[in-house]
């Protein structure tokens, strides 16, 4: 079915990456973050120095031990940094470009069979569930899966040019997929042919428009909105082939495909390199002249950082706005920083910016004081960080609306 | 994580920007006083902005010009001058300030400043500003517009409200002499995005209800900025009420 998407915002930035995928440069080192897994209290499994093959788990849940997170290349654990309250801050592994673990792959798929593999693989924690955008539970079933074929964020890939590089694994992960829900397996992509097979259980569902047209929450929204007590996982389109990859060949792919694009980079372009990859290794010799500020995700959602976030799939290098020189006399030097958070003025750009039909204003509103009870009312319960993004940017972004939905989800998710 | 530019201080300017062609006519119509009563409520506004901000690090706004743009355009030509400093005065520090500077309130400093002033001058003839006016709006219509600062429904449904009513009560007034003030007083004052409803339906309901009662009051013989005044300080009024309505219903619809 096609579903045209009026709303959105159109951002124009210079750097859009050109939609042909070159191979990787050199990987150095790359990383797996403790805090990019919300909800998940890590217990690292390997030491610093030990030798560790590509899908060989890094770390796992201390309250779910089957989770666990492997690592995305083979090489040696340069560094394992531990931050306040002993909490994981980072694992650092040096790759070595030796083979992957290859896994046993199960004679039938069933729901436990695939649930084992992806656990074993480390690609069950790349599902998400709605509400709350936790990891599922093992052994739970959502009531629909929702998988992401589309990118409309700013300088993004085209998913259809990175799912022809390997139709047949996307394919393949799809049909697998199936096993895990007894409900509707939604395919959600851009315009042009089918992505995968439609039968009794797979949809095929378009999107158009500027973005949020993409995001998951857009869709859900449209297709199969969260009412009472309705679970549904999302998953993104790179992990479903790499789990195609797996069932074809029992390894891991040790790359995915990147944009690297914005209006610093000498070629924008897509790029393979694996999960977690350093930024400075990945960018040696792409960036134009002059201060950057380089991004880990889109310039929306993303964040500076020294290696690759994991469900970022873009890398944007954007000017660095000139540090103002510090004024010692100022005008009016009292309460200055009283004057922030600046409040939100109603414009048109805030009310196109959000992806599912909910009162924006109220709900900005209801975020900055904390009301949790009027957020919830007001239908925060459905939405993940990701999906208020753009409302943050076309406020300002004085505001992190994420982090404040986050905050409200903890205490809904705490009550529940 | 980049900057959207649609921030408080942006919005403002733009508006600010905007009203650049209005002065332009309000000063070739009305001439040198237009110029003097201008400089008398801004000054009064950027002192109250000063204050709050020194005392209480409410941000400045460069929005305190439509204030002052609509107590100069719309005040009673025999309004004495204090009287015009009260009001601003009053309606800056009431209707804005006191809720933490533009974006926080529900109304507009404007719309409460001429409402004070009414309040205190009943006998006063407001004076009519005519269609030359009306011609100096449209293009800070198509500028607030272009932008999105302004909300398309709260201008369509006005207009229609009005007209709906002109139409059923067909009261004999000259439109075209008072068009100039209710141009003005439609696209900075009905559909000032803060004081205006925010949910899509709202913004009809509110647009058609400030049309609708400015032109009840019109034809019970109010003058134009009176009625246009009151029925936008009603609506605002009226306006969370509107959206809160709203929202439990879609809630209620939603749940189901």
């Amino acid at each position: 079915m096609f579903h045209s998407f009026g709303h959105g915002l159109n951002i124009s930035l210079r750097g859009a990456p050109e939609q042909q995928v070159s191979p990787c440069n050199n990987v150095g080192s790359v990383a797996l973050y403790g805090a990019d897994y919300p909800g998940v209290r890590p217990e690292v499994l390997v030491a610093e120095g030990d030798m560790i093959q590509c899908g060989e788990p890094v770390f796992r849940d201390r309250h779910r031990p089957e989770i666990c997170m492997t690592a995305p290349v083979s090489g040696q654990i340069d560094k394992i940094e531990i931050g306040a309250r002993r909490r994981l801050t980072s694992v650092v592994i040096k790759s070595d470009g030796a083979q992957p673990l290859v896994f046993a792959r199960p004679d039938s798929l069933t729901r436990d069979s695939l649930q084992a593999l992806m656990l074993e693989t480390g690609l069950w924690p790349a599902l998400t569930e709605r509400p709350f955008g936790k990891i599922p539970d093992p052994g739970s079933a959502p009531d629909a899966l929702f998988v992401t074929a589309m990118q409309t964020e700013p300088l993004s890939a085209d998913a259809r040019i990175v799912l022809a590089q390997a139709p047949e694994a996307f394919a393949q992960g799809i049909a697998a997929l199936k096993c895990l829900t007894d409900g509707a397996v939604f395919v959600c992509q851009g315009r042009g042919d089918d992505l995968a097979d439609v039968d009794d259980q797979v949809q095929i569902e378009r999107f158009s428009g500027p973005h949020p047209a993409g995001l998951p929450g857009t869709h859900i929204d449209r297709l199969f909105p969260l009412k009472q007590g309705r679970v549904v996982w999302q998953i993104d389109y790179q992990t479903v082939l790499a789990l195609g990859v797996v069932l074809a060949t029992g390894s891991l792919p040790e790359t995915q495909v990147i944009a690297l694009a914005g209006p610093g980079v000498a070629k924008p372009r897509l790029i393979r390199a694996p999960a977690g990859v350093r930024l400075d290794d990945l960018l040696a010799g792409e960036l134009t002249a002059g201060q950057k500020s380089v991004l880990s995700g889109s310039v929306l959602s993303g964040r500076q950082s020294a290696f690759l976030r994991r469900k970022h799939w873009q890398v944007s290098v954007i000017d660095r706005a000139q540090p103002k020189p510090t004024r010692v006399r100022s005008w009016l030097p009292i309460h200055s920083a009283a004057e922030r958070p600046r409040p939100v003025i109603p414009t048109q750009a805030l009310a196109r910016a959000l992806g599912p039909k909910l009162p924006v204003v109220p709900l900005f509103r209801a975020l900055s004081v904390g009301d949790v009870e009027t957020a919830e009312k007001l239908g925060a319960r459905g939405l993940l960080e990701e999906d208020l993004a753009l409302a943050s940017y076309a406020a300002g972004g004085d505001v992190d609306l994420g982090a404040l939905l986050r905050r409200a989800l903890d205490v809904i998710e705490a009550q529940a | 994580m980049m900057r959207g530019v649609w921030g408080h201080n942006a919005v403002g300017w733009v508006i600010a920007a905007s009203l650049l062609p209005v002065i332009t006519g309000m000063v070739l119509v009305q001439g040198i006083d237009a110029v003097l009563r201008l400089g008398l409520c801004g000054g009064v506004i950027l002192a109250w902005q000063v204050v709050f901000r020194h005392r209480l690090g409410v941000p400045m706004t460069p929005t305190g010009a439509v204030t002052a743009v609509a107590l100069a355009l719309l005040a009673p030509a025999e309004a004495p001058l204090w009287q015009i400093v009260l009001a601003v005065s009053f309606g800056v520090v009431i209707g804005e300030l006191i809720f933490g500077g533009w974006g926080r309130g529900f109304l507009s400093a404007g719309i409460v400043s001429l409402a004070f002033l009414s309040l205190s001058l009943p006998a006063a003839s407001f004076d009519a500003v005519g269609l030359f006016l009306a011609i100096a709006v449209a293009p800070a219509a198509l500028i607030l517009l272009m932008f999105g600062i302004v909300a398309l429904p709260v201008l369509l449904a006005s207009c229609a409200g009005f007209a709906l009513v002109m139409w059923g009560a067909a009261p004999e007034i000259d439109l075209l002499a008072t068009s100039g003030g209710l141009a003005f007083a439609l696209l900075y004052l009905v559909a000032d995005p803060v004081a205006s409803a925010v949910t899509p339906l709202g913004r009809w309901i509110y647009g058609g209800l400030a049309g609708a009662l400015t032109g009840l009051l019109l034809a019970s013989a109010a003058s134009a900025t009176q009625s246009v005044v009151f029925a936008t300080l009603l609506a605002s009024i009226f306006a969370p009420l509107i959206d809160q309505g709203i929202i439990m219903a879609q809630t209620r619809l939603r749940k189901i």
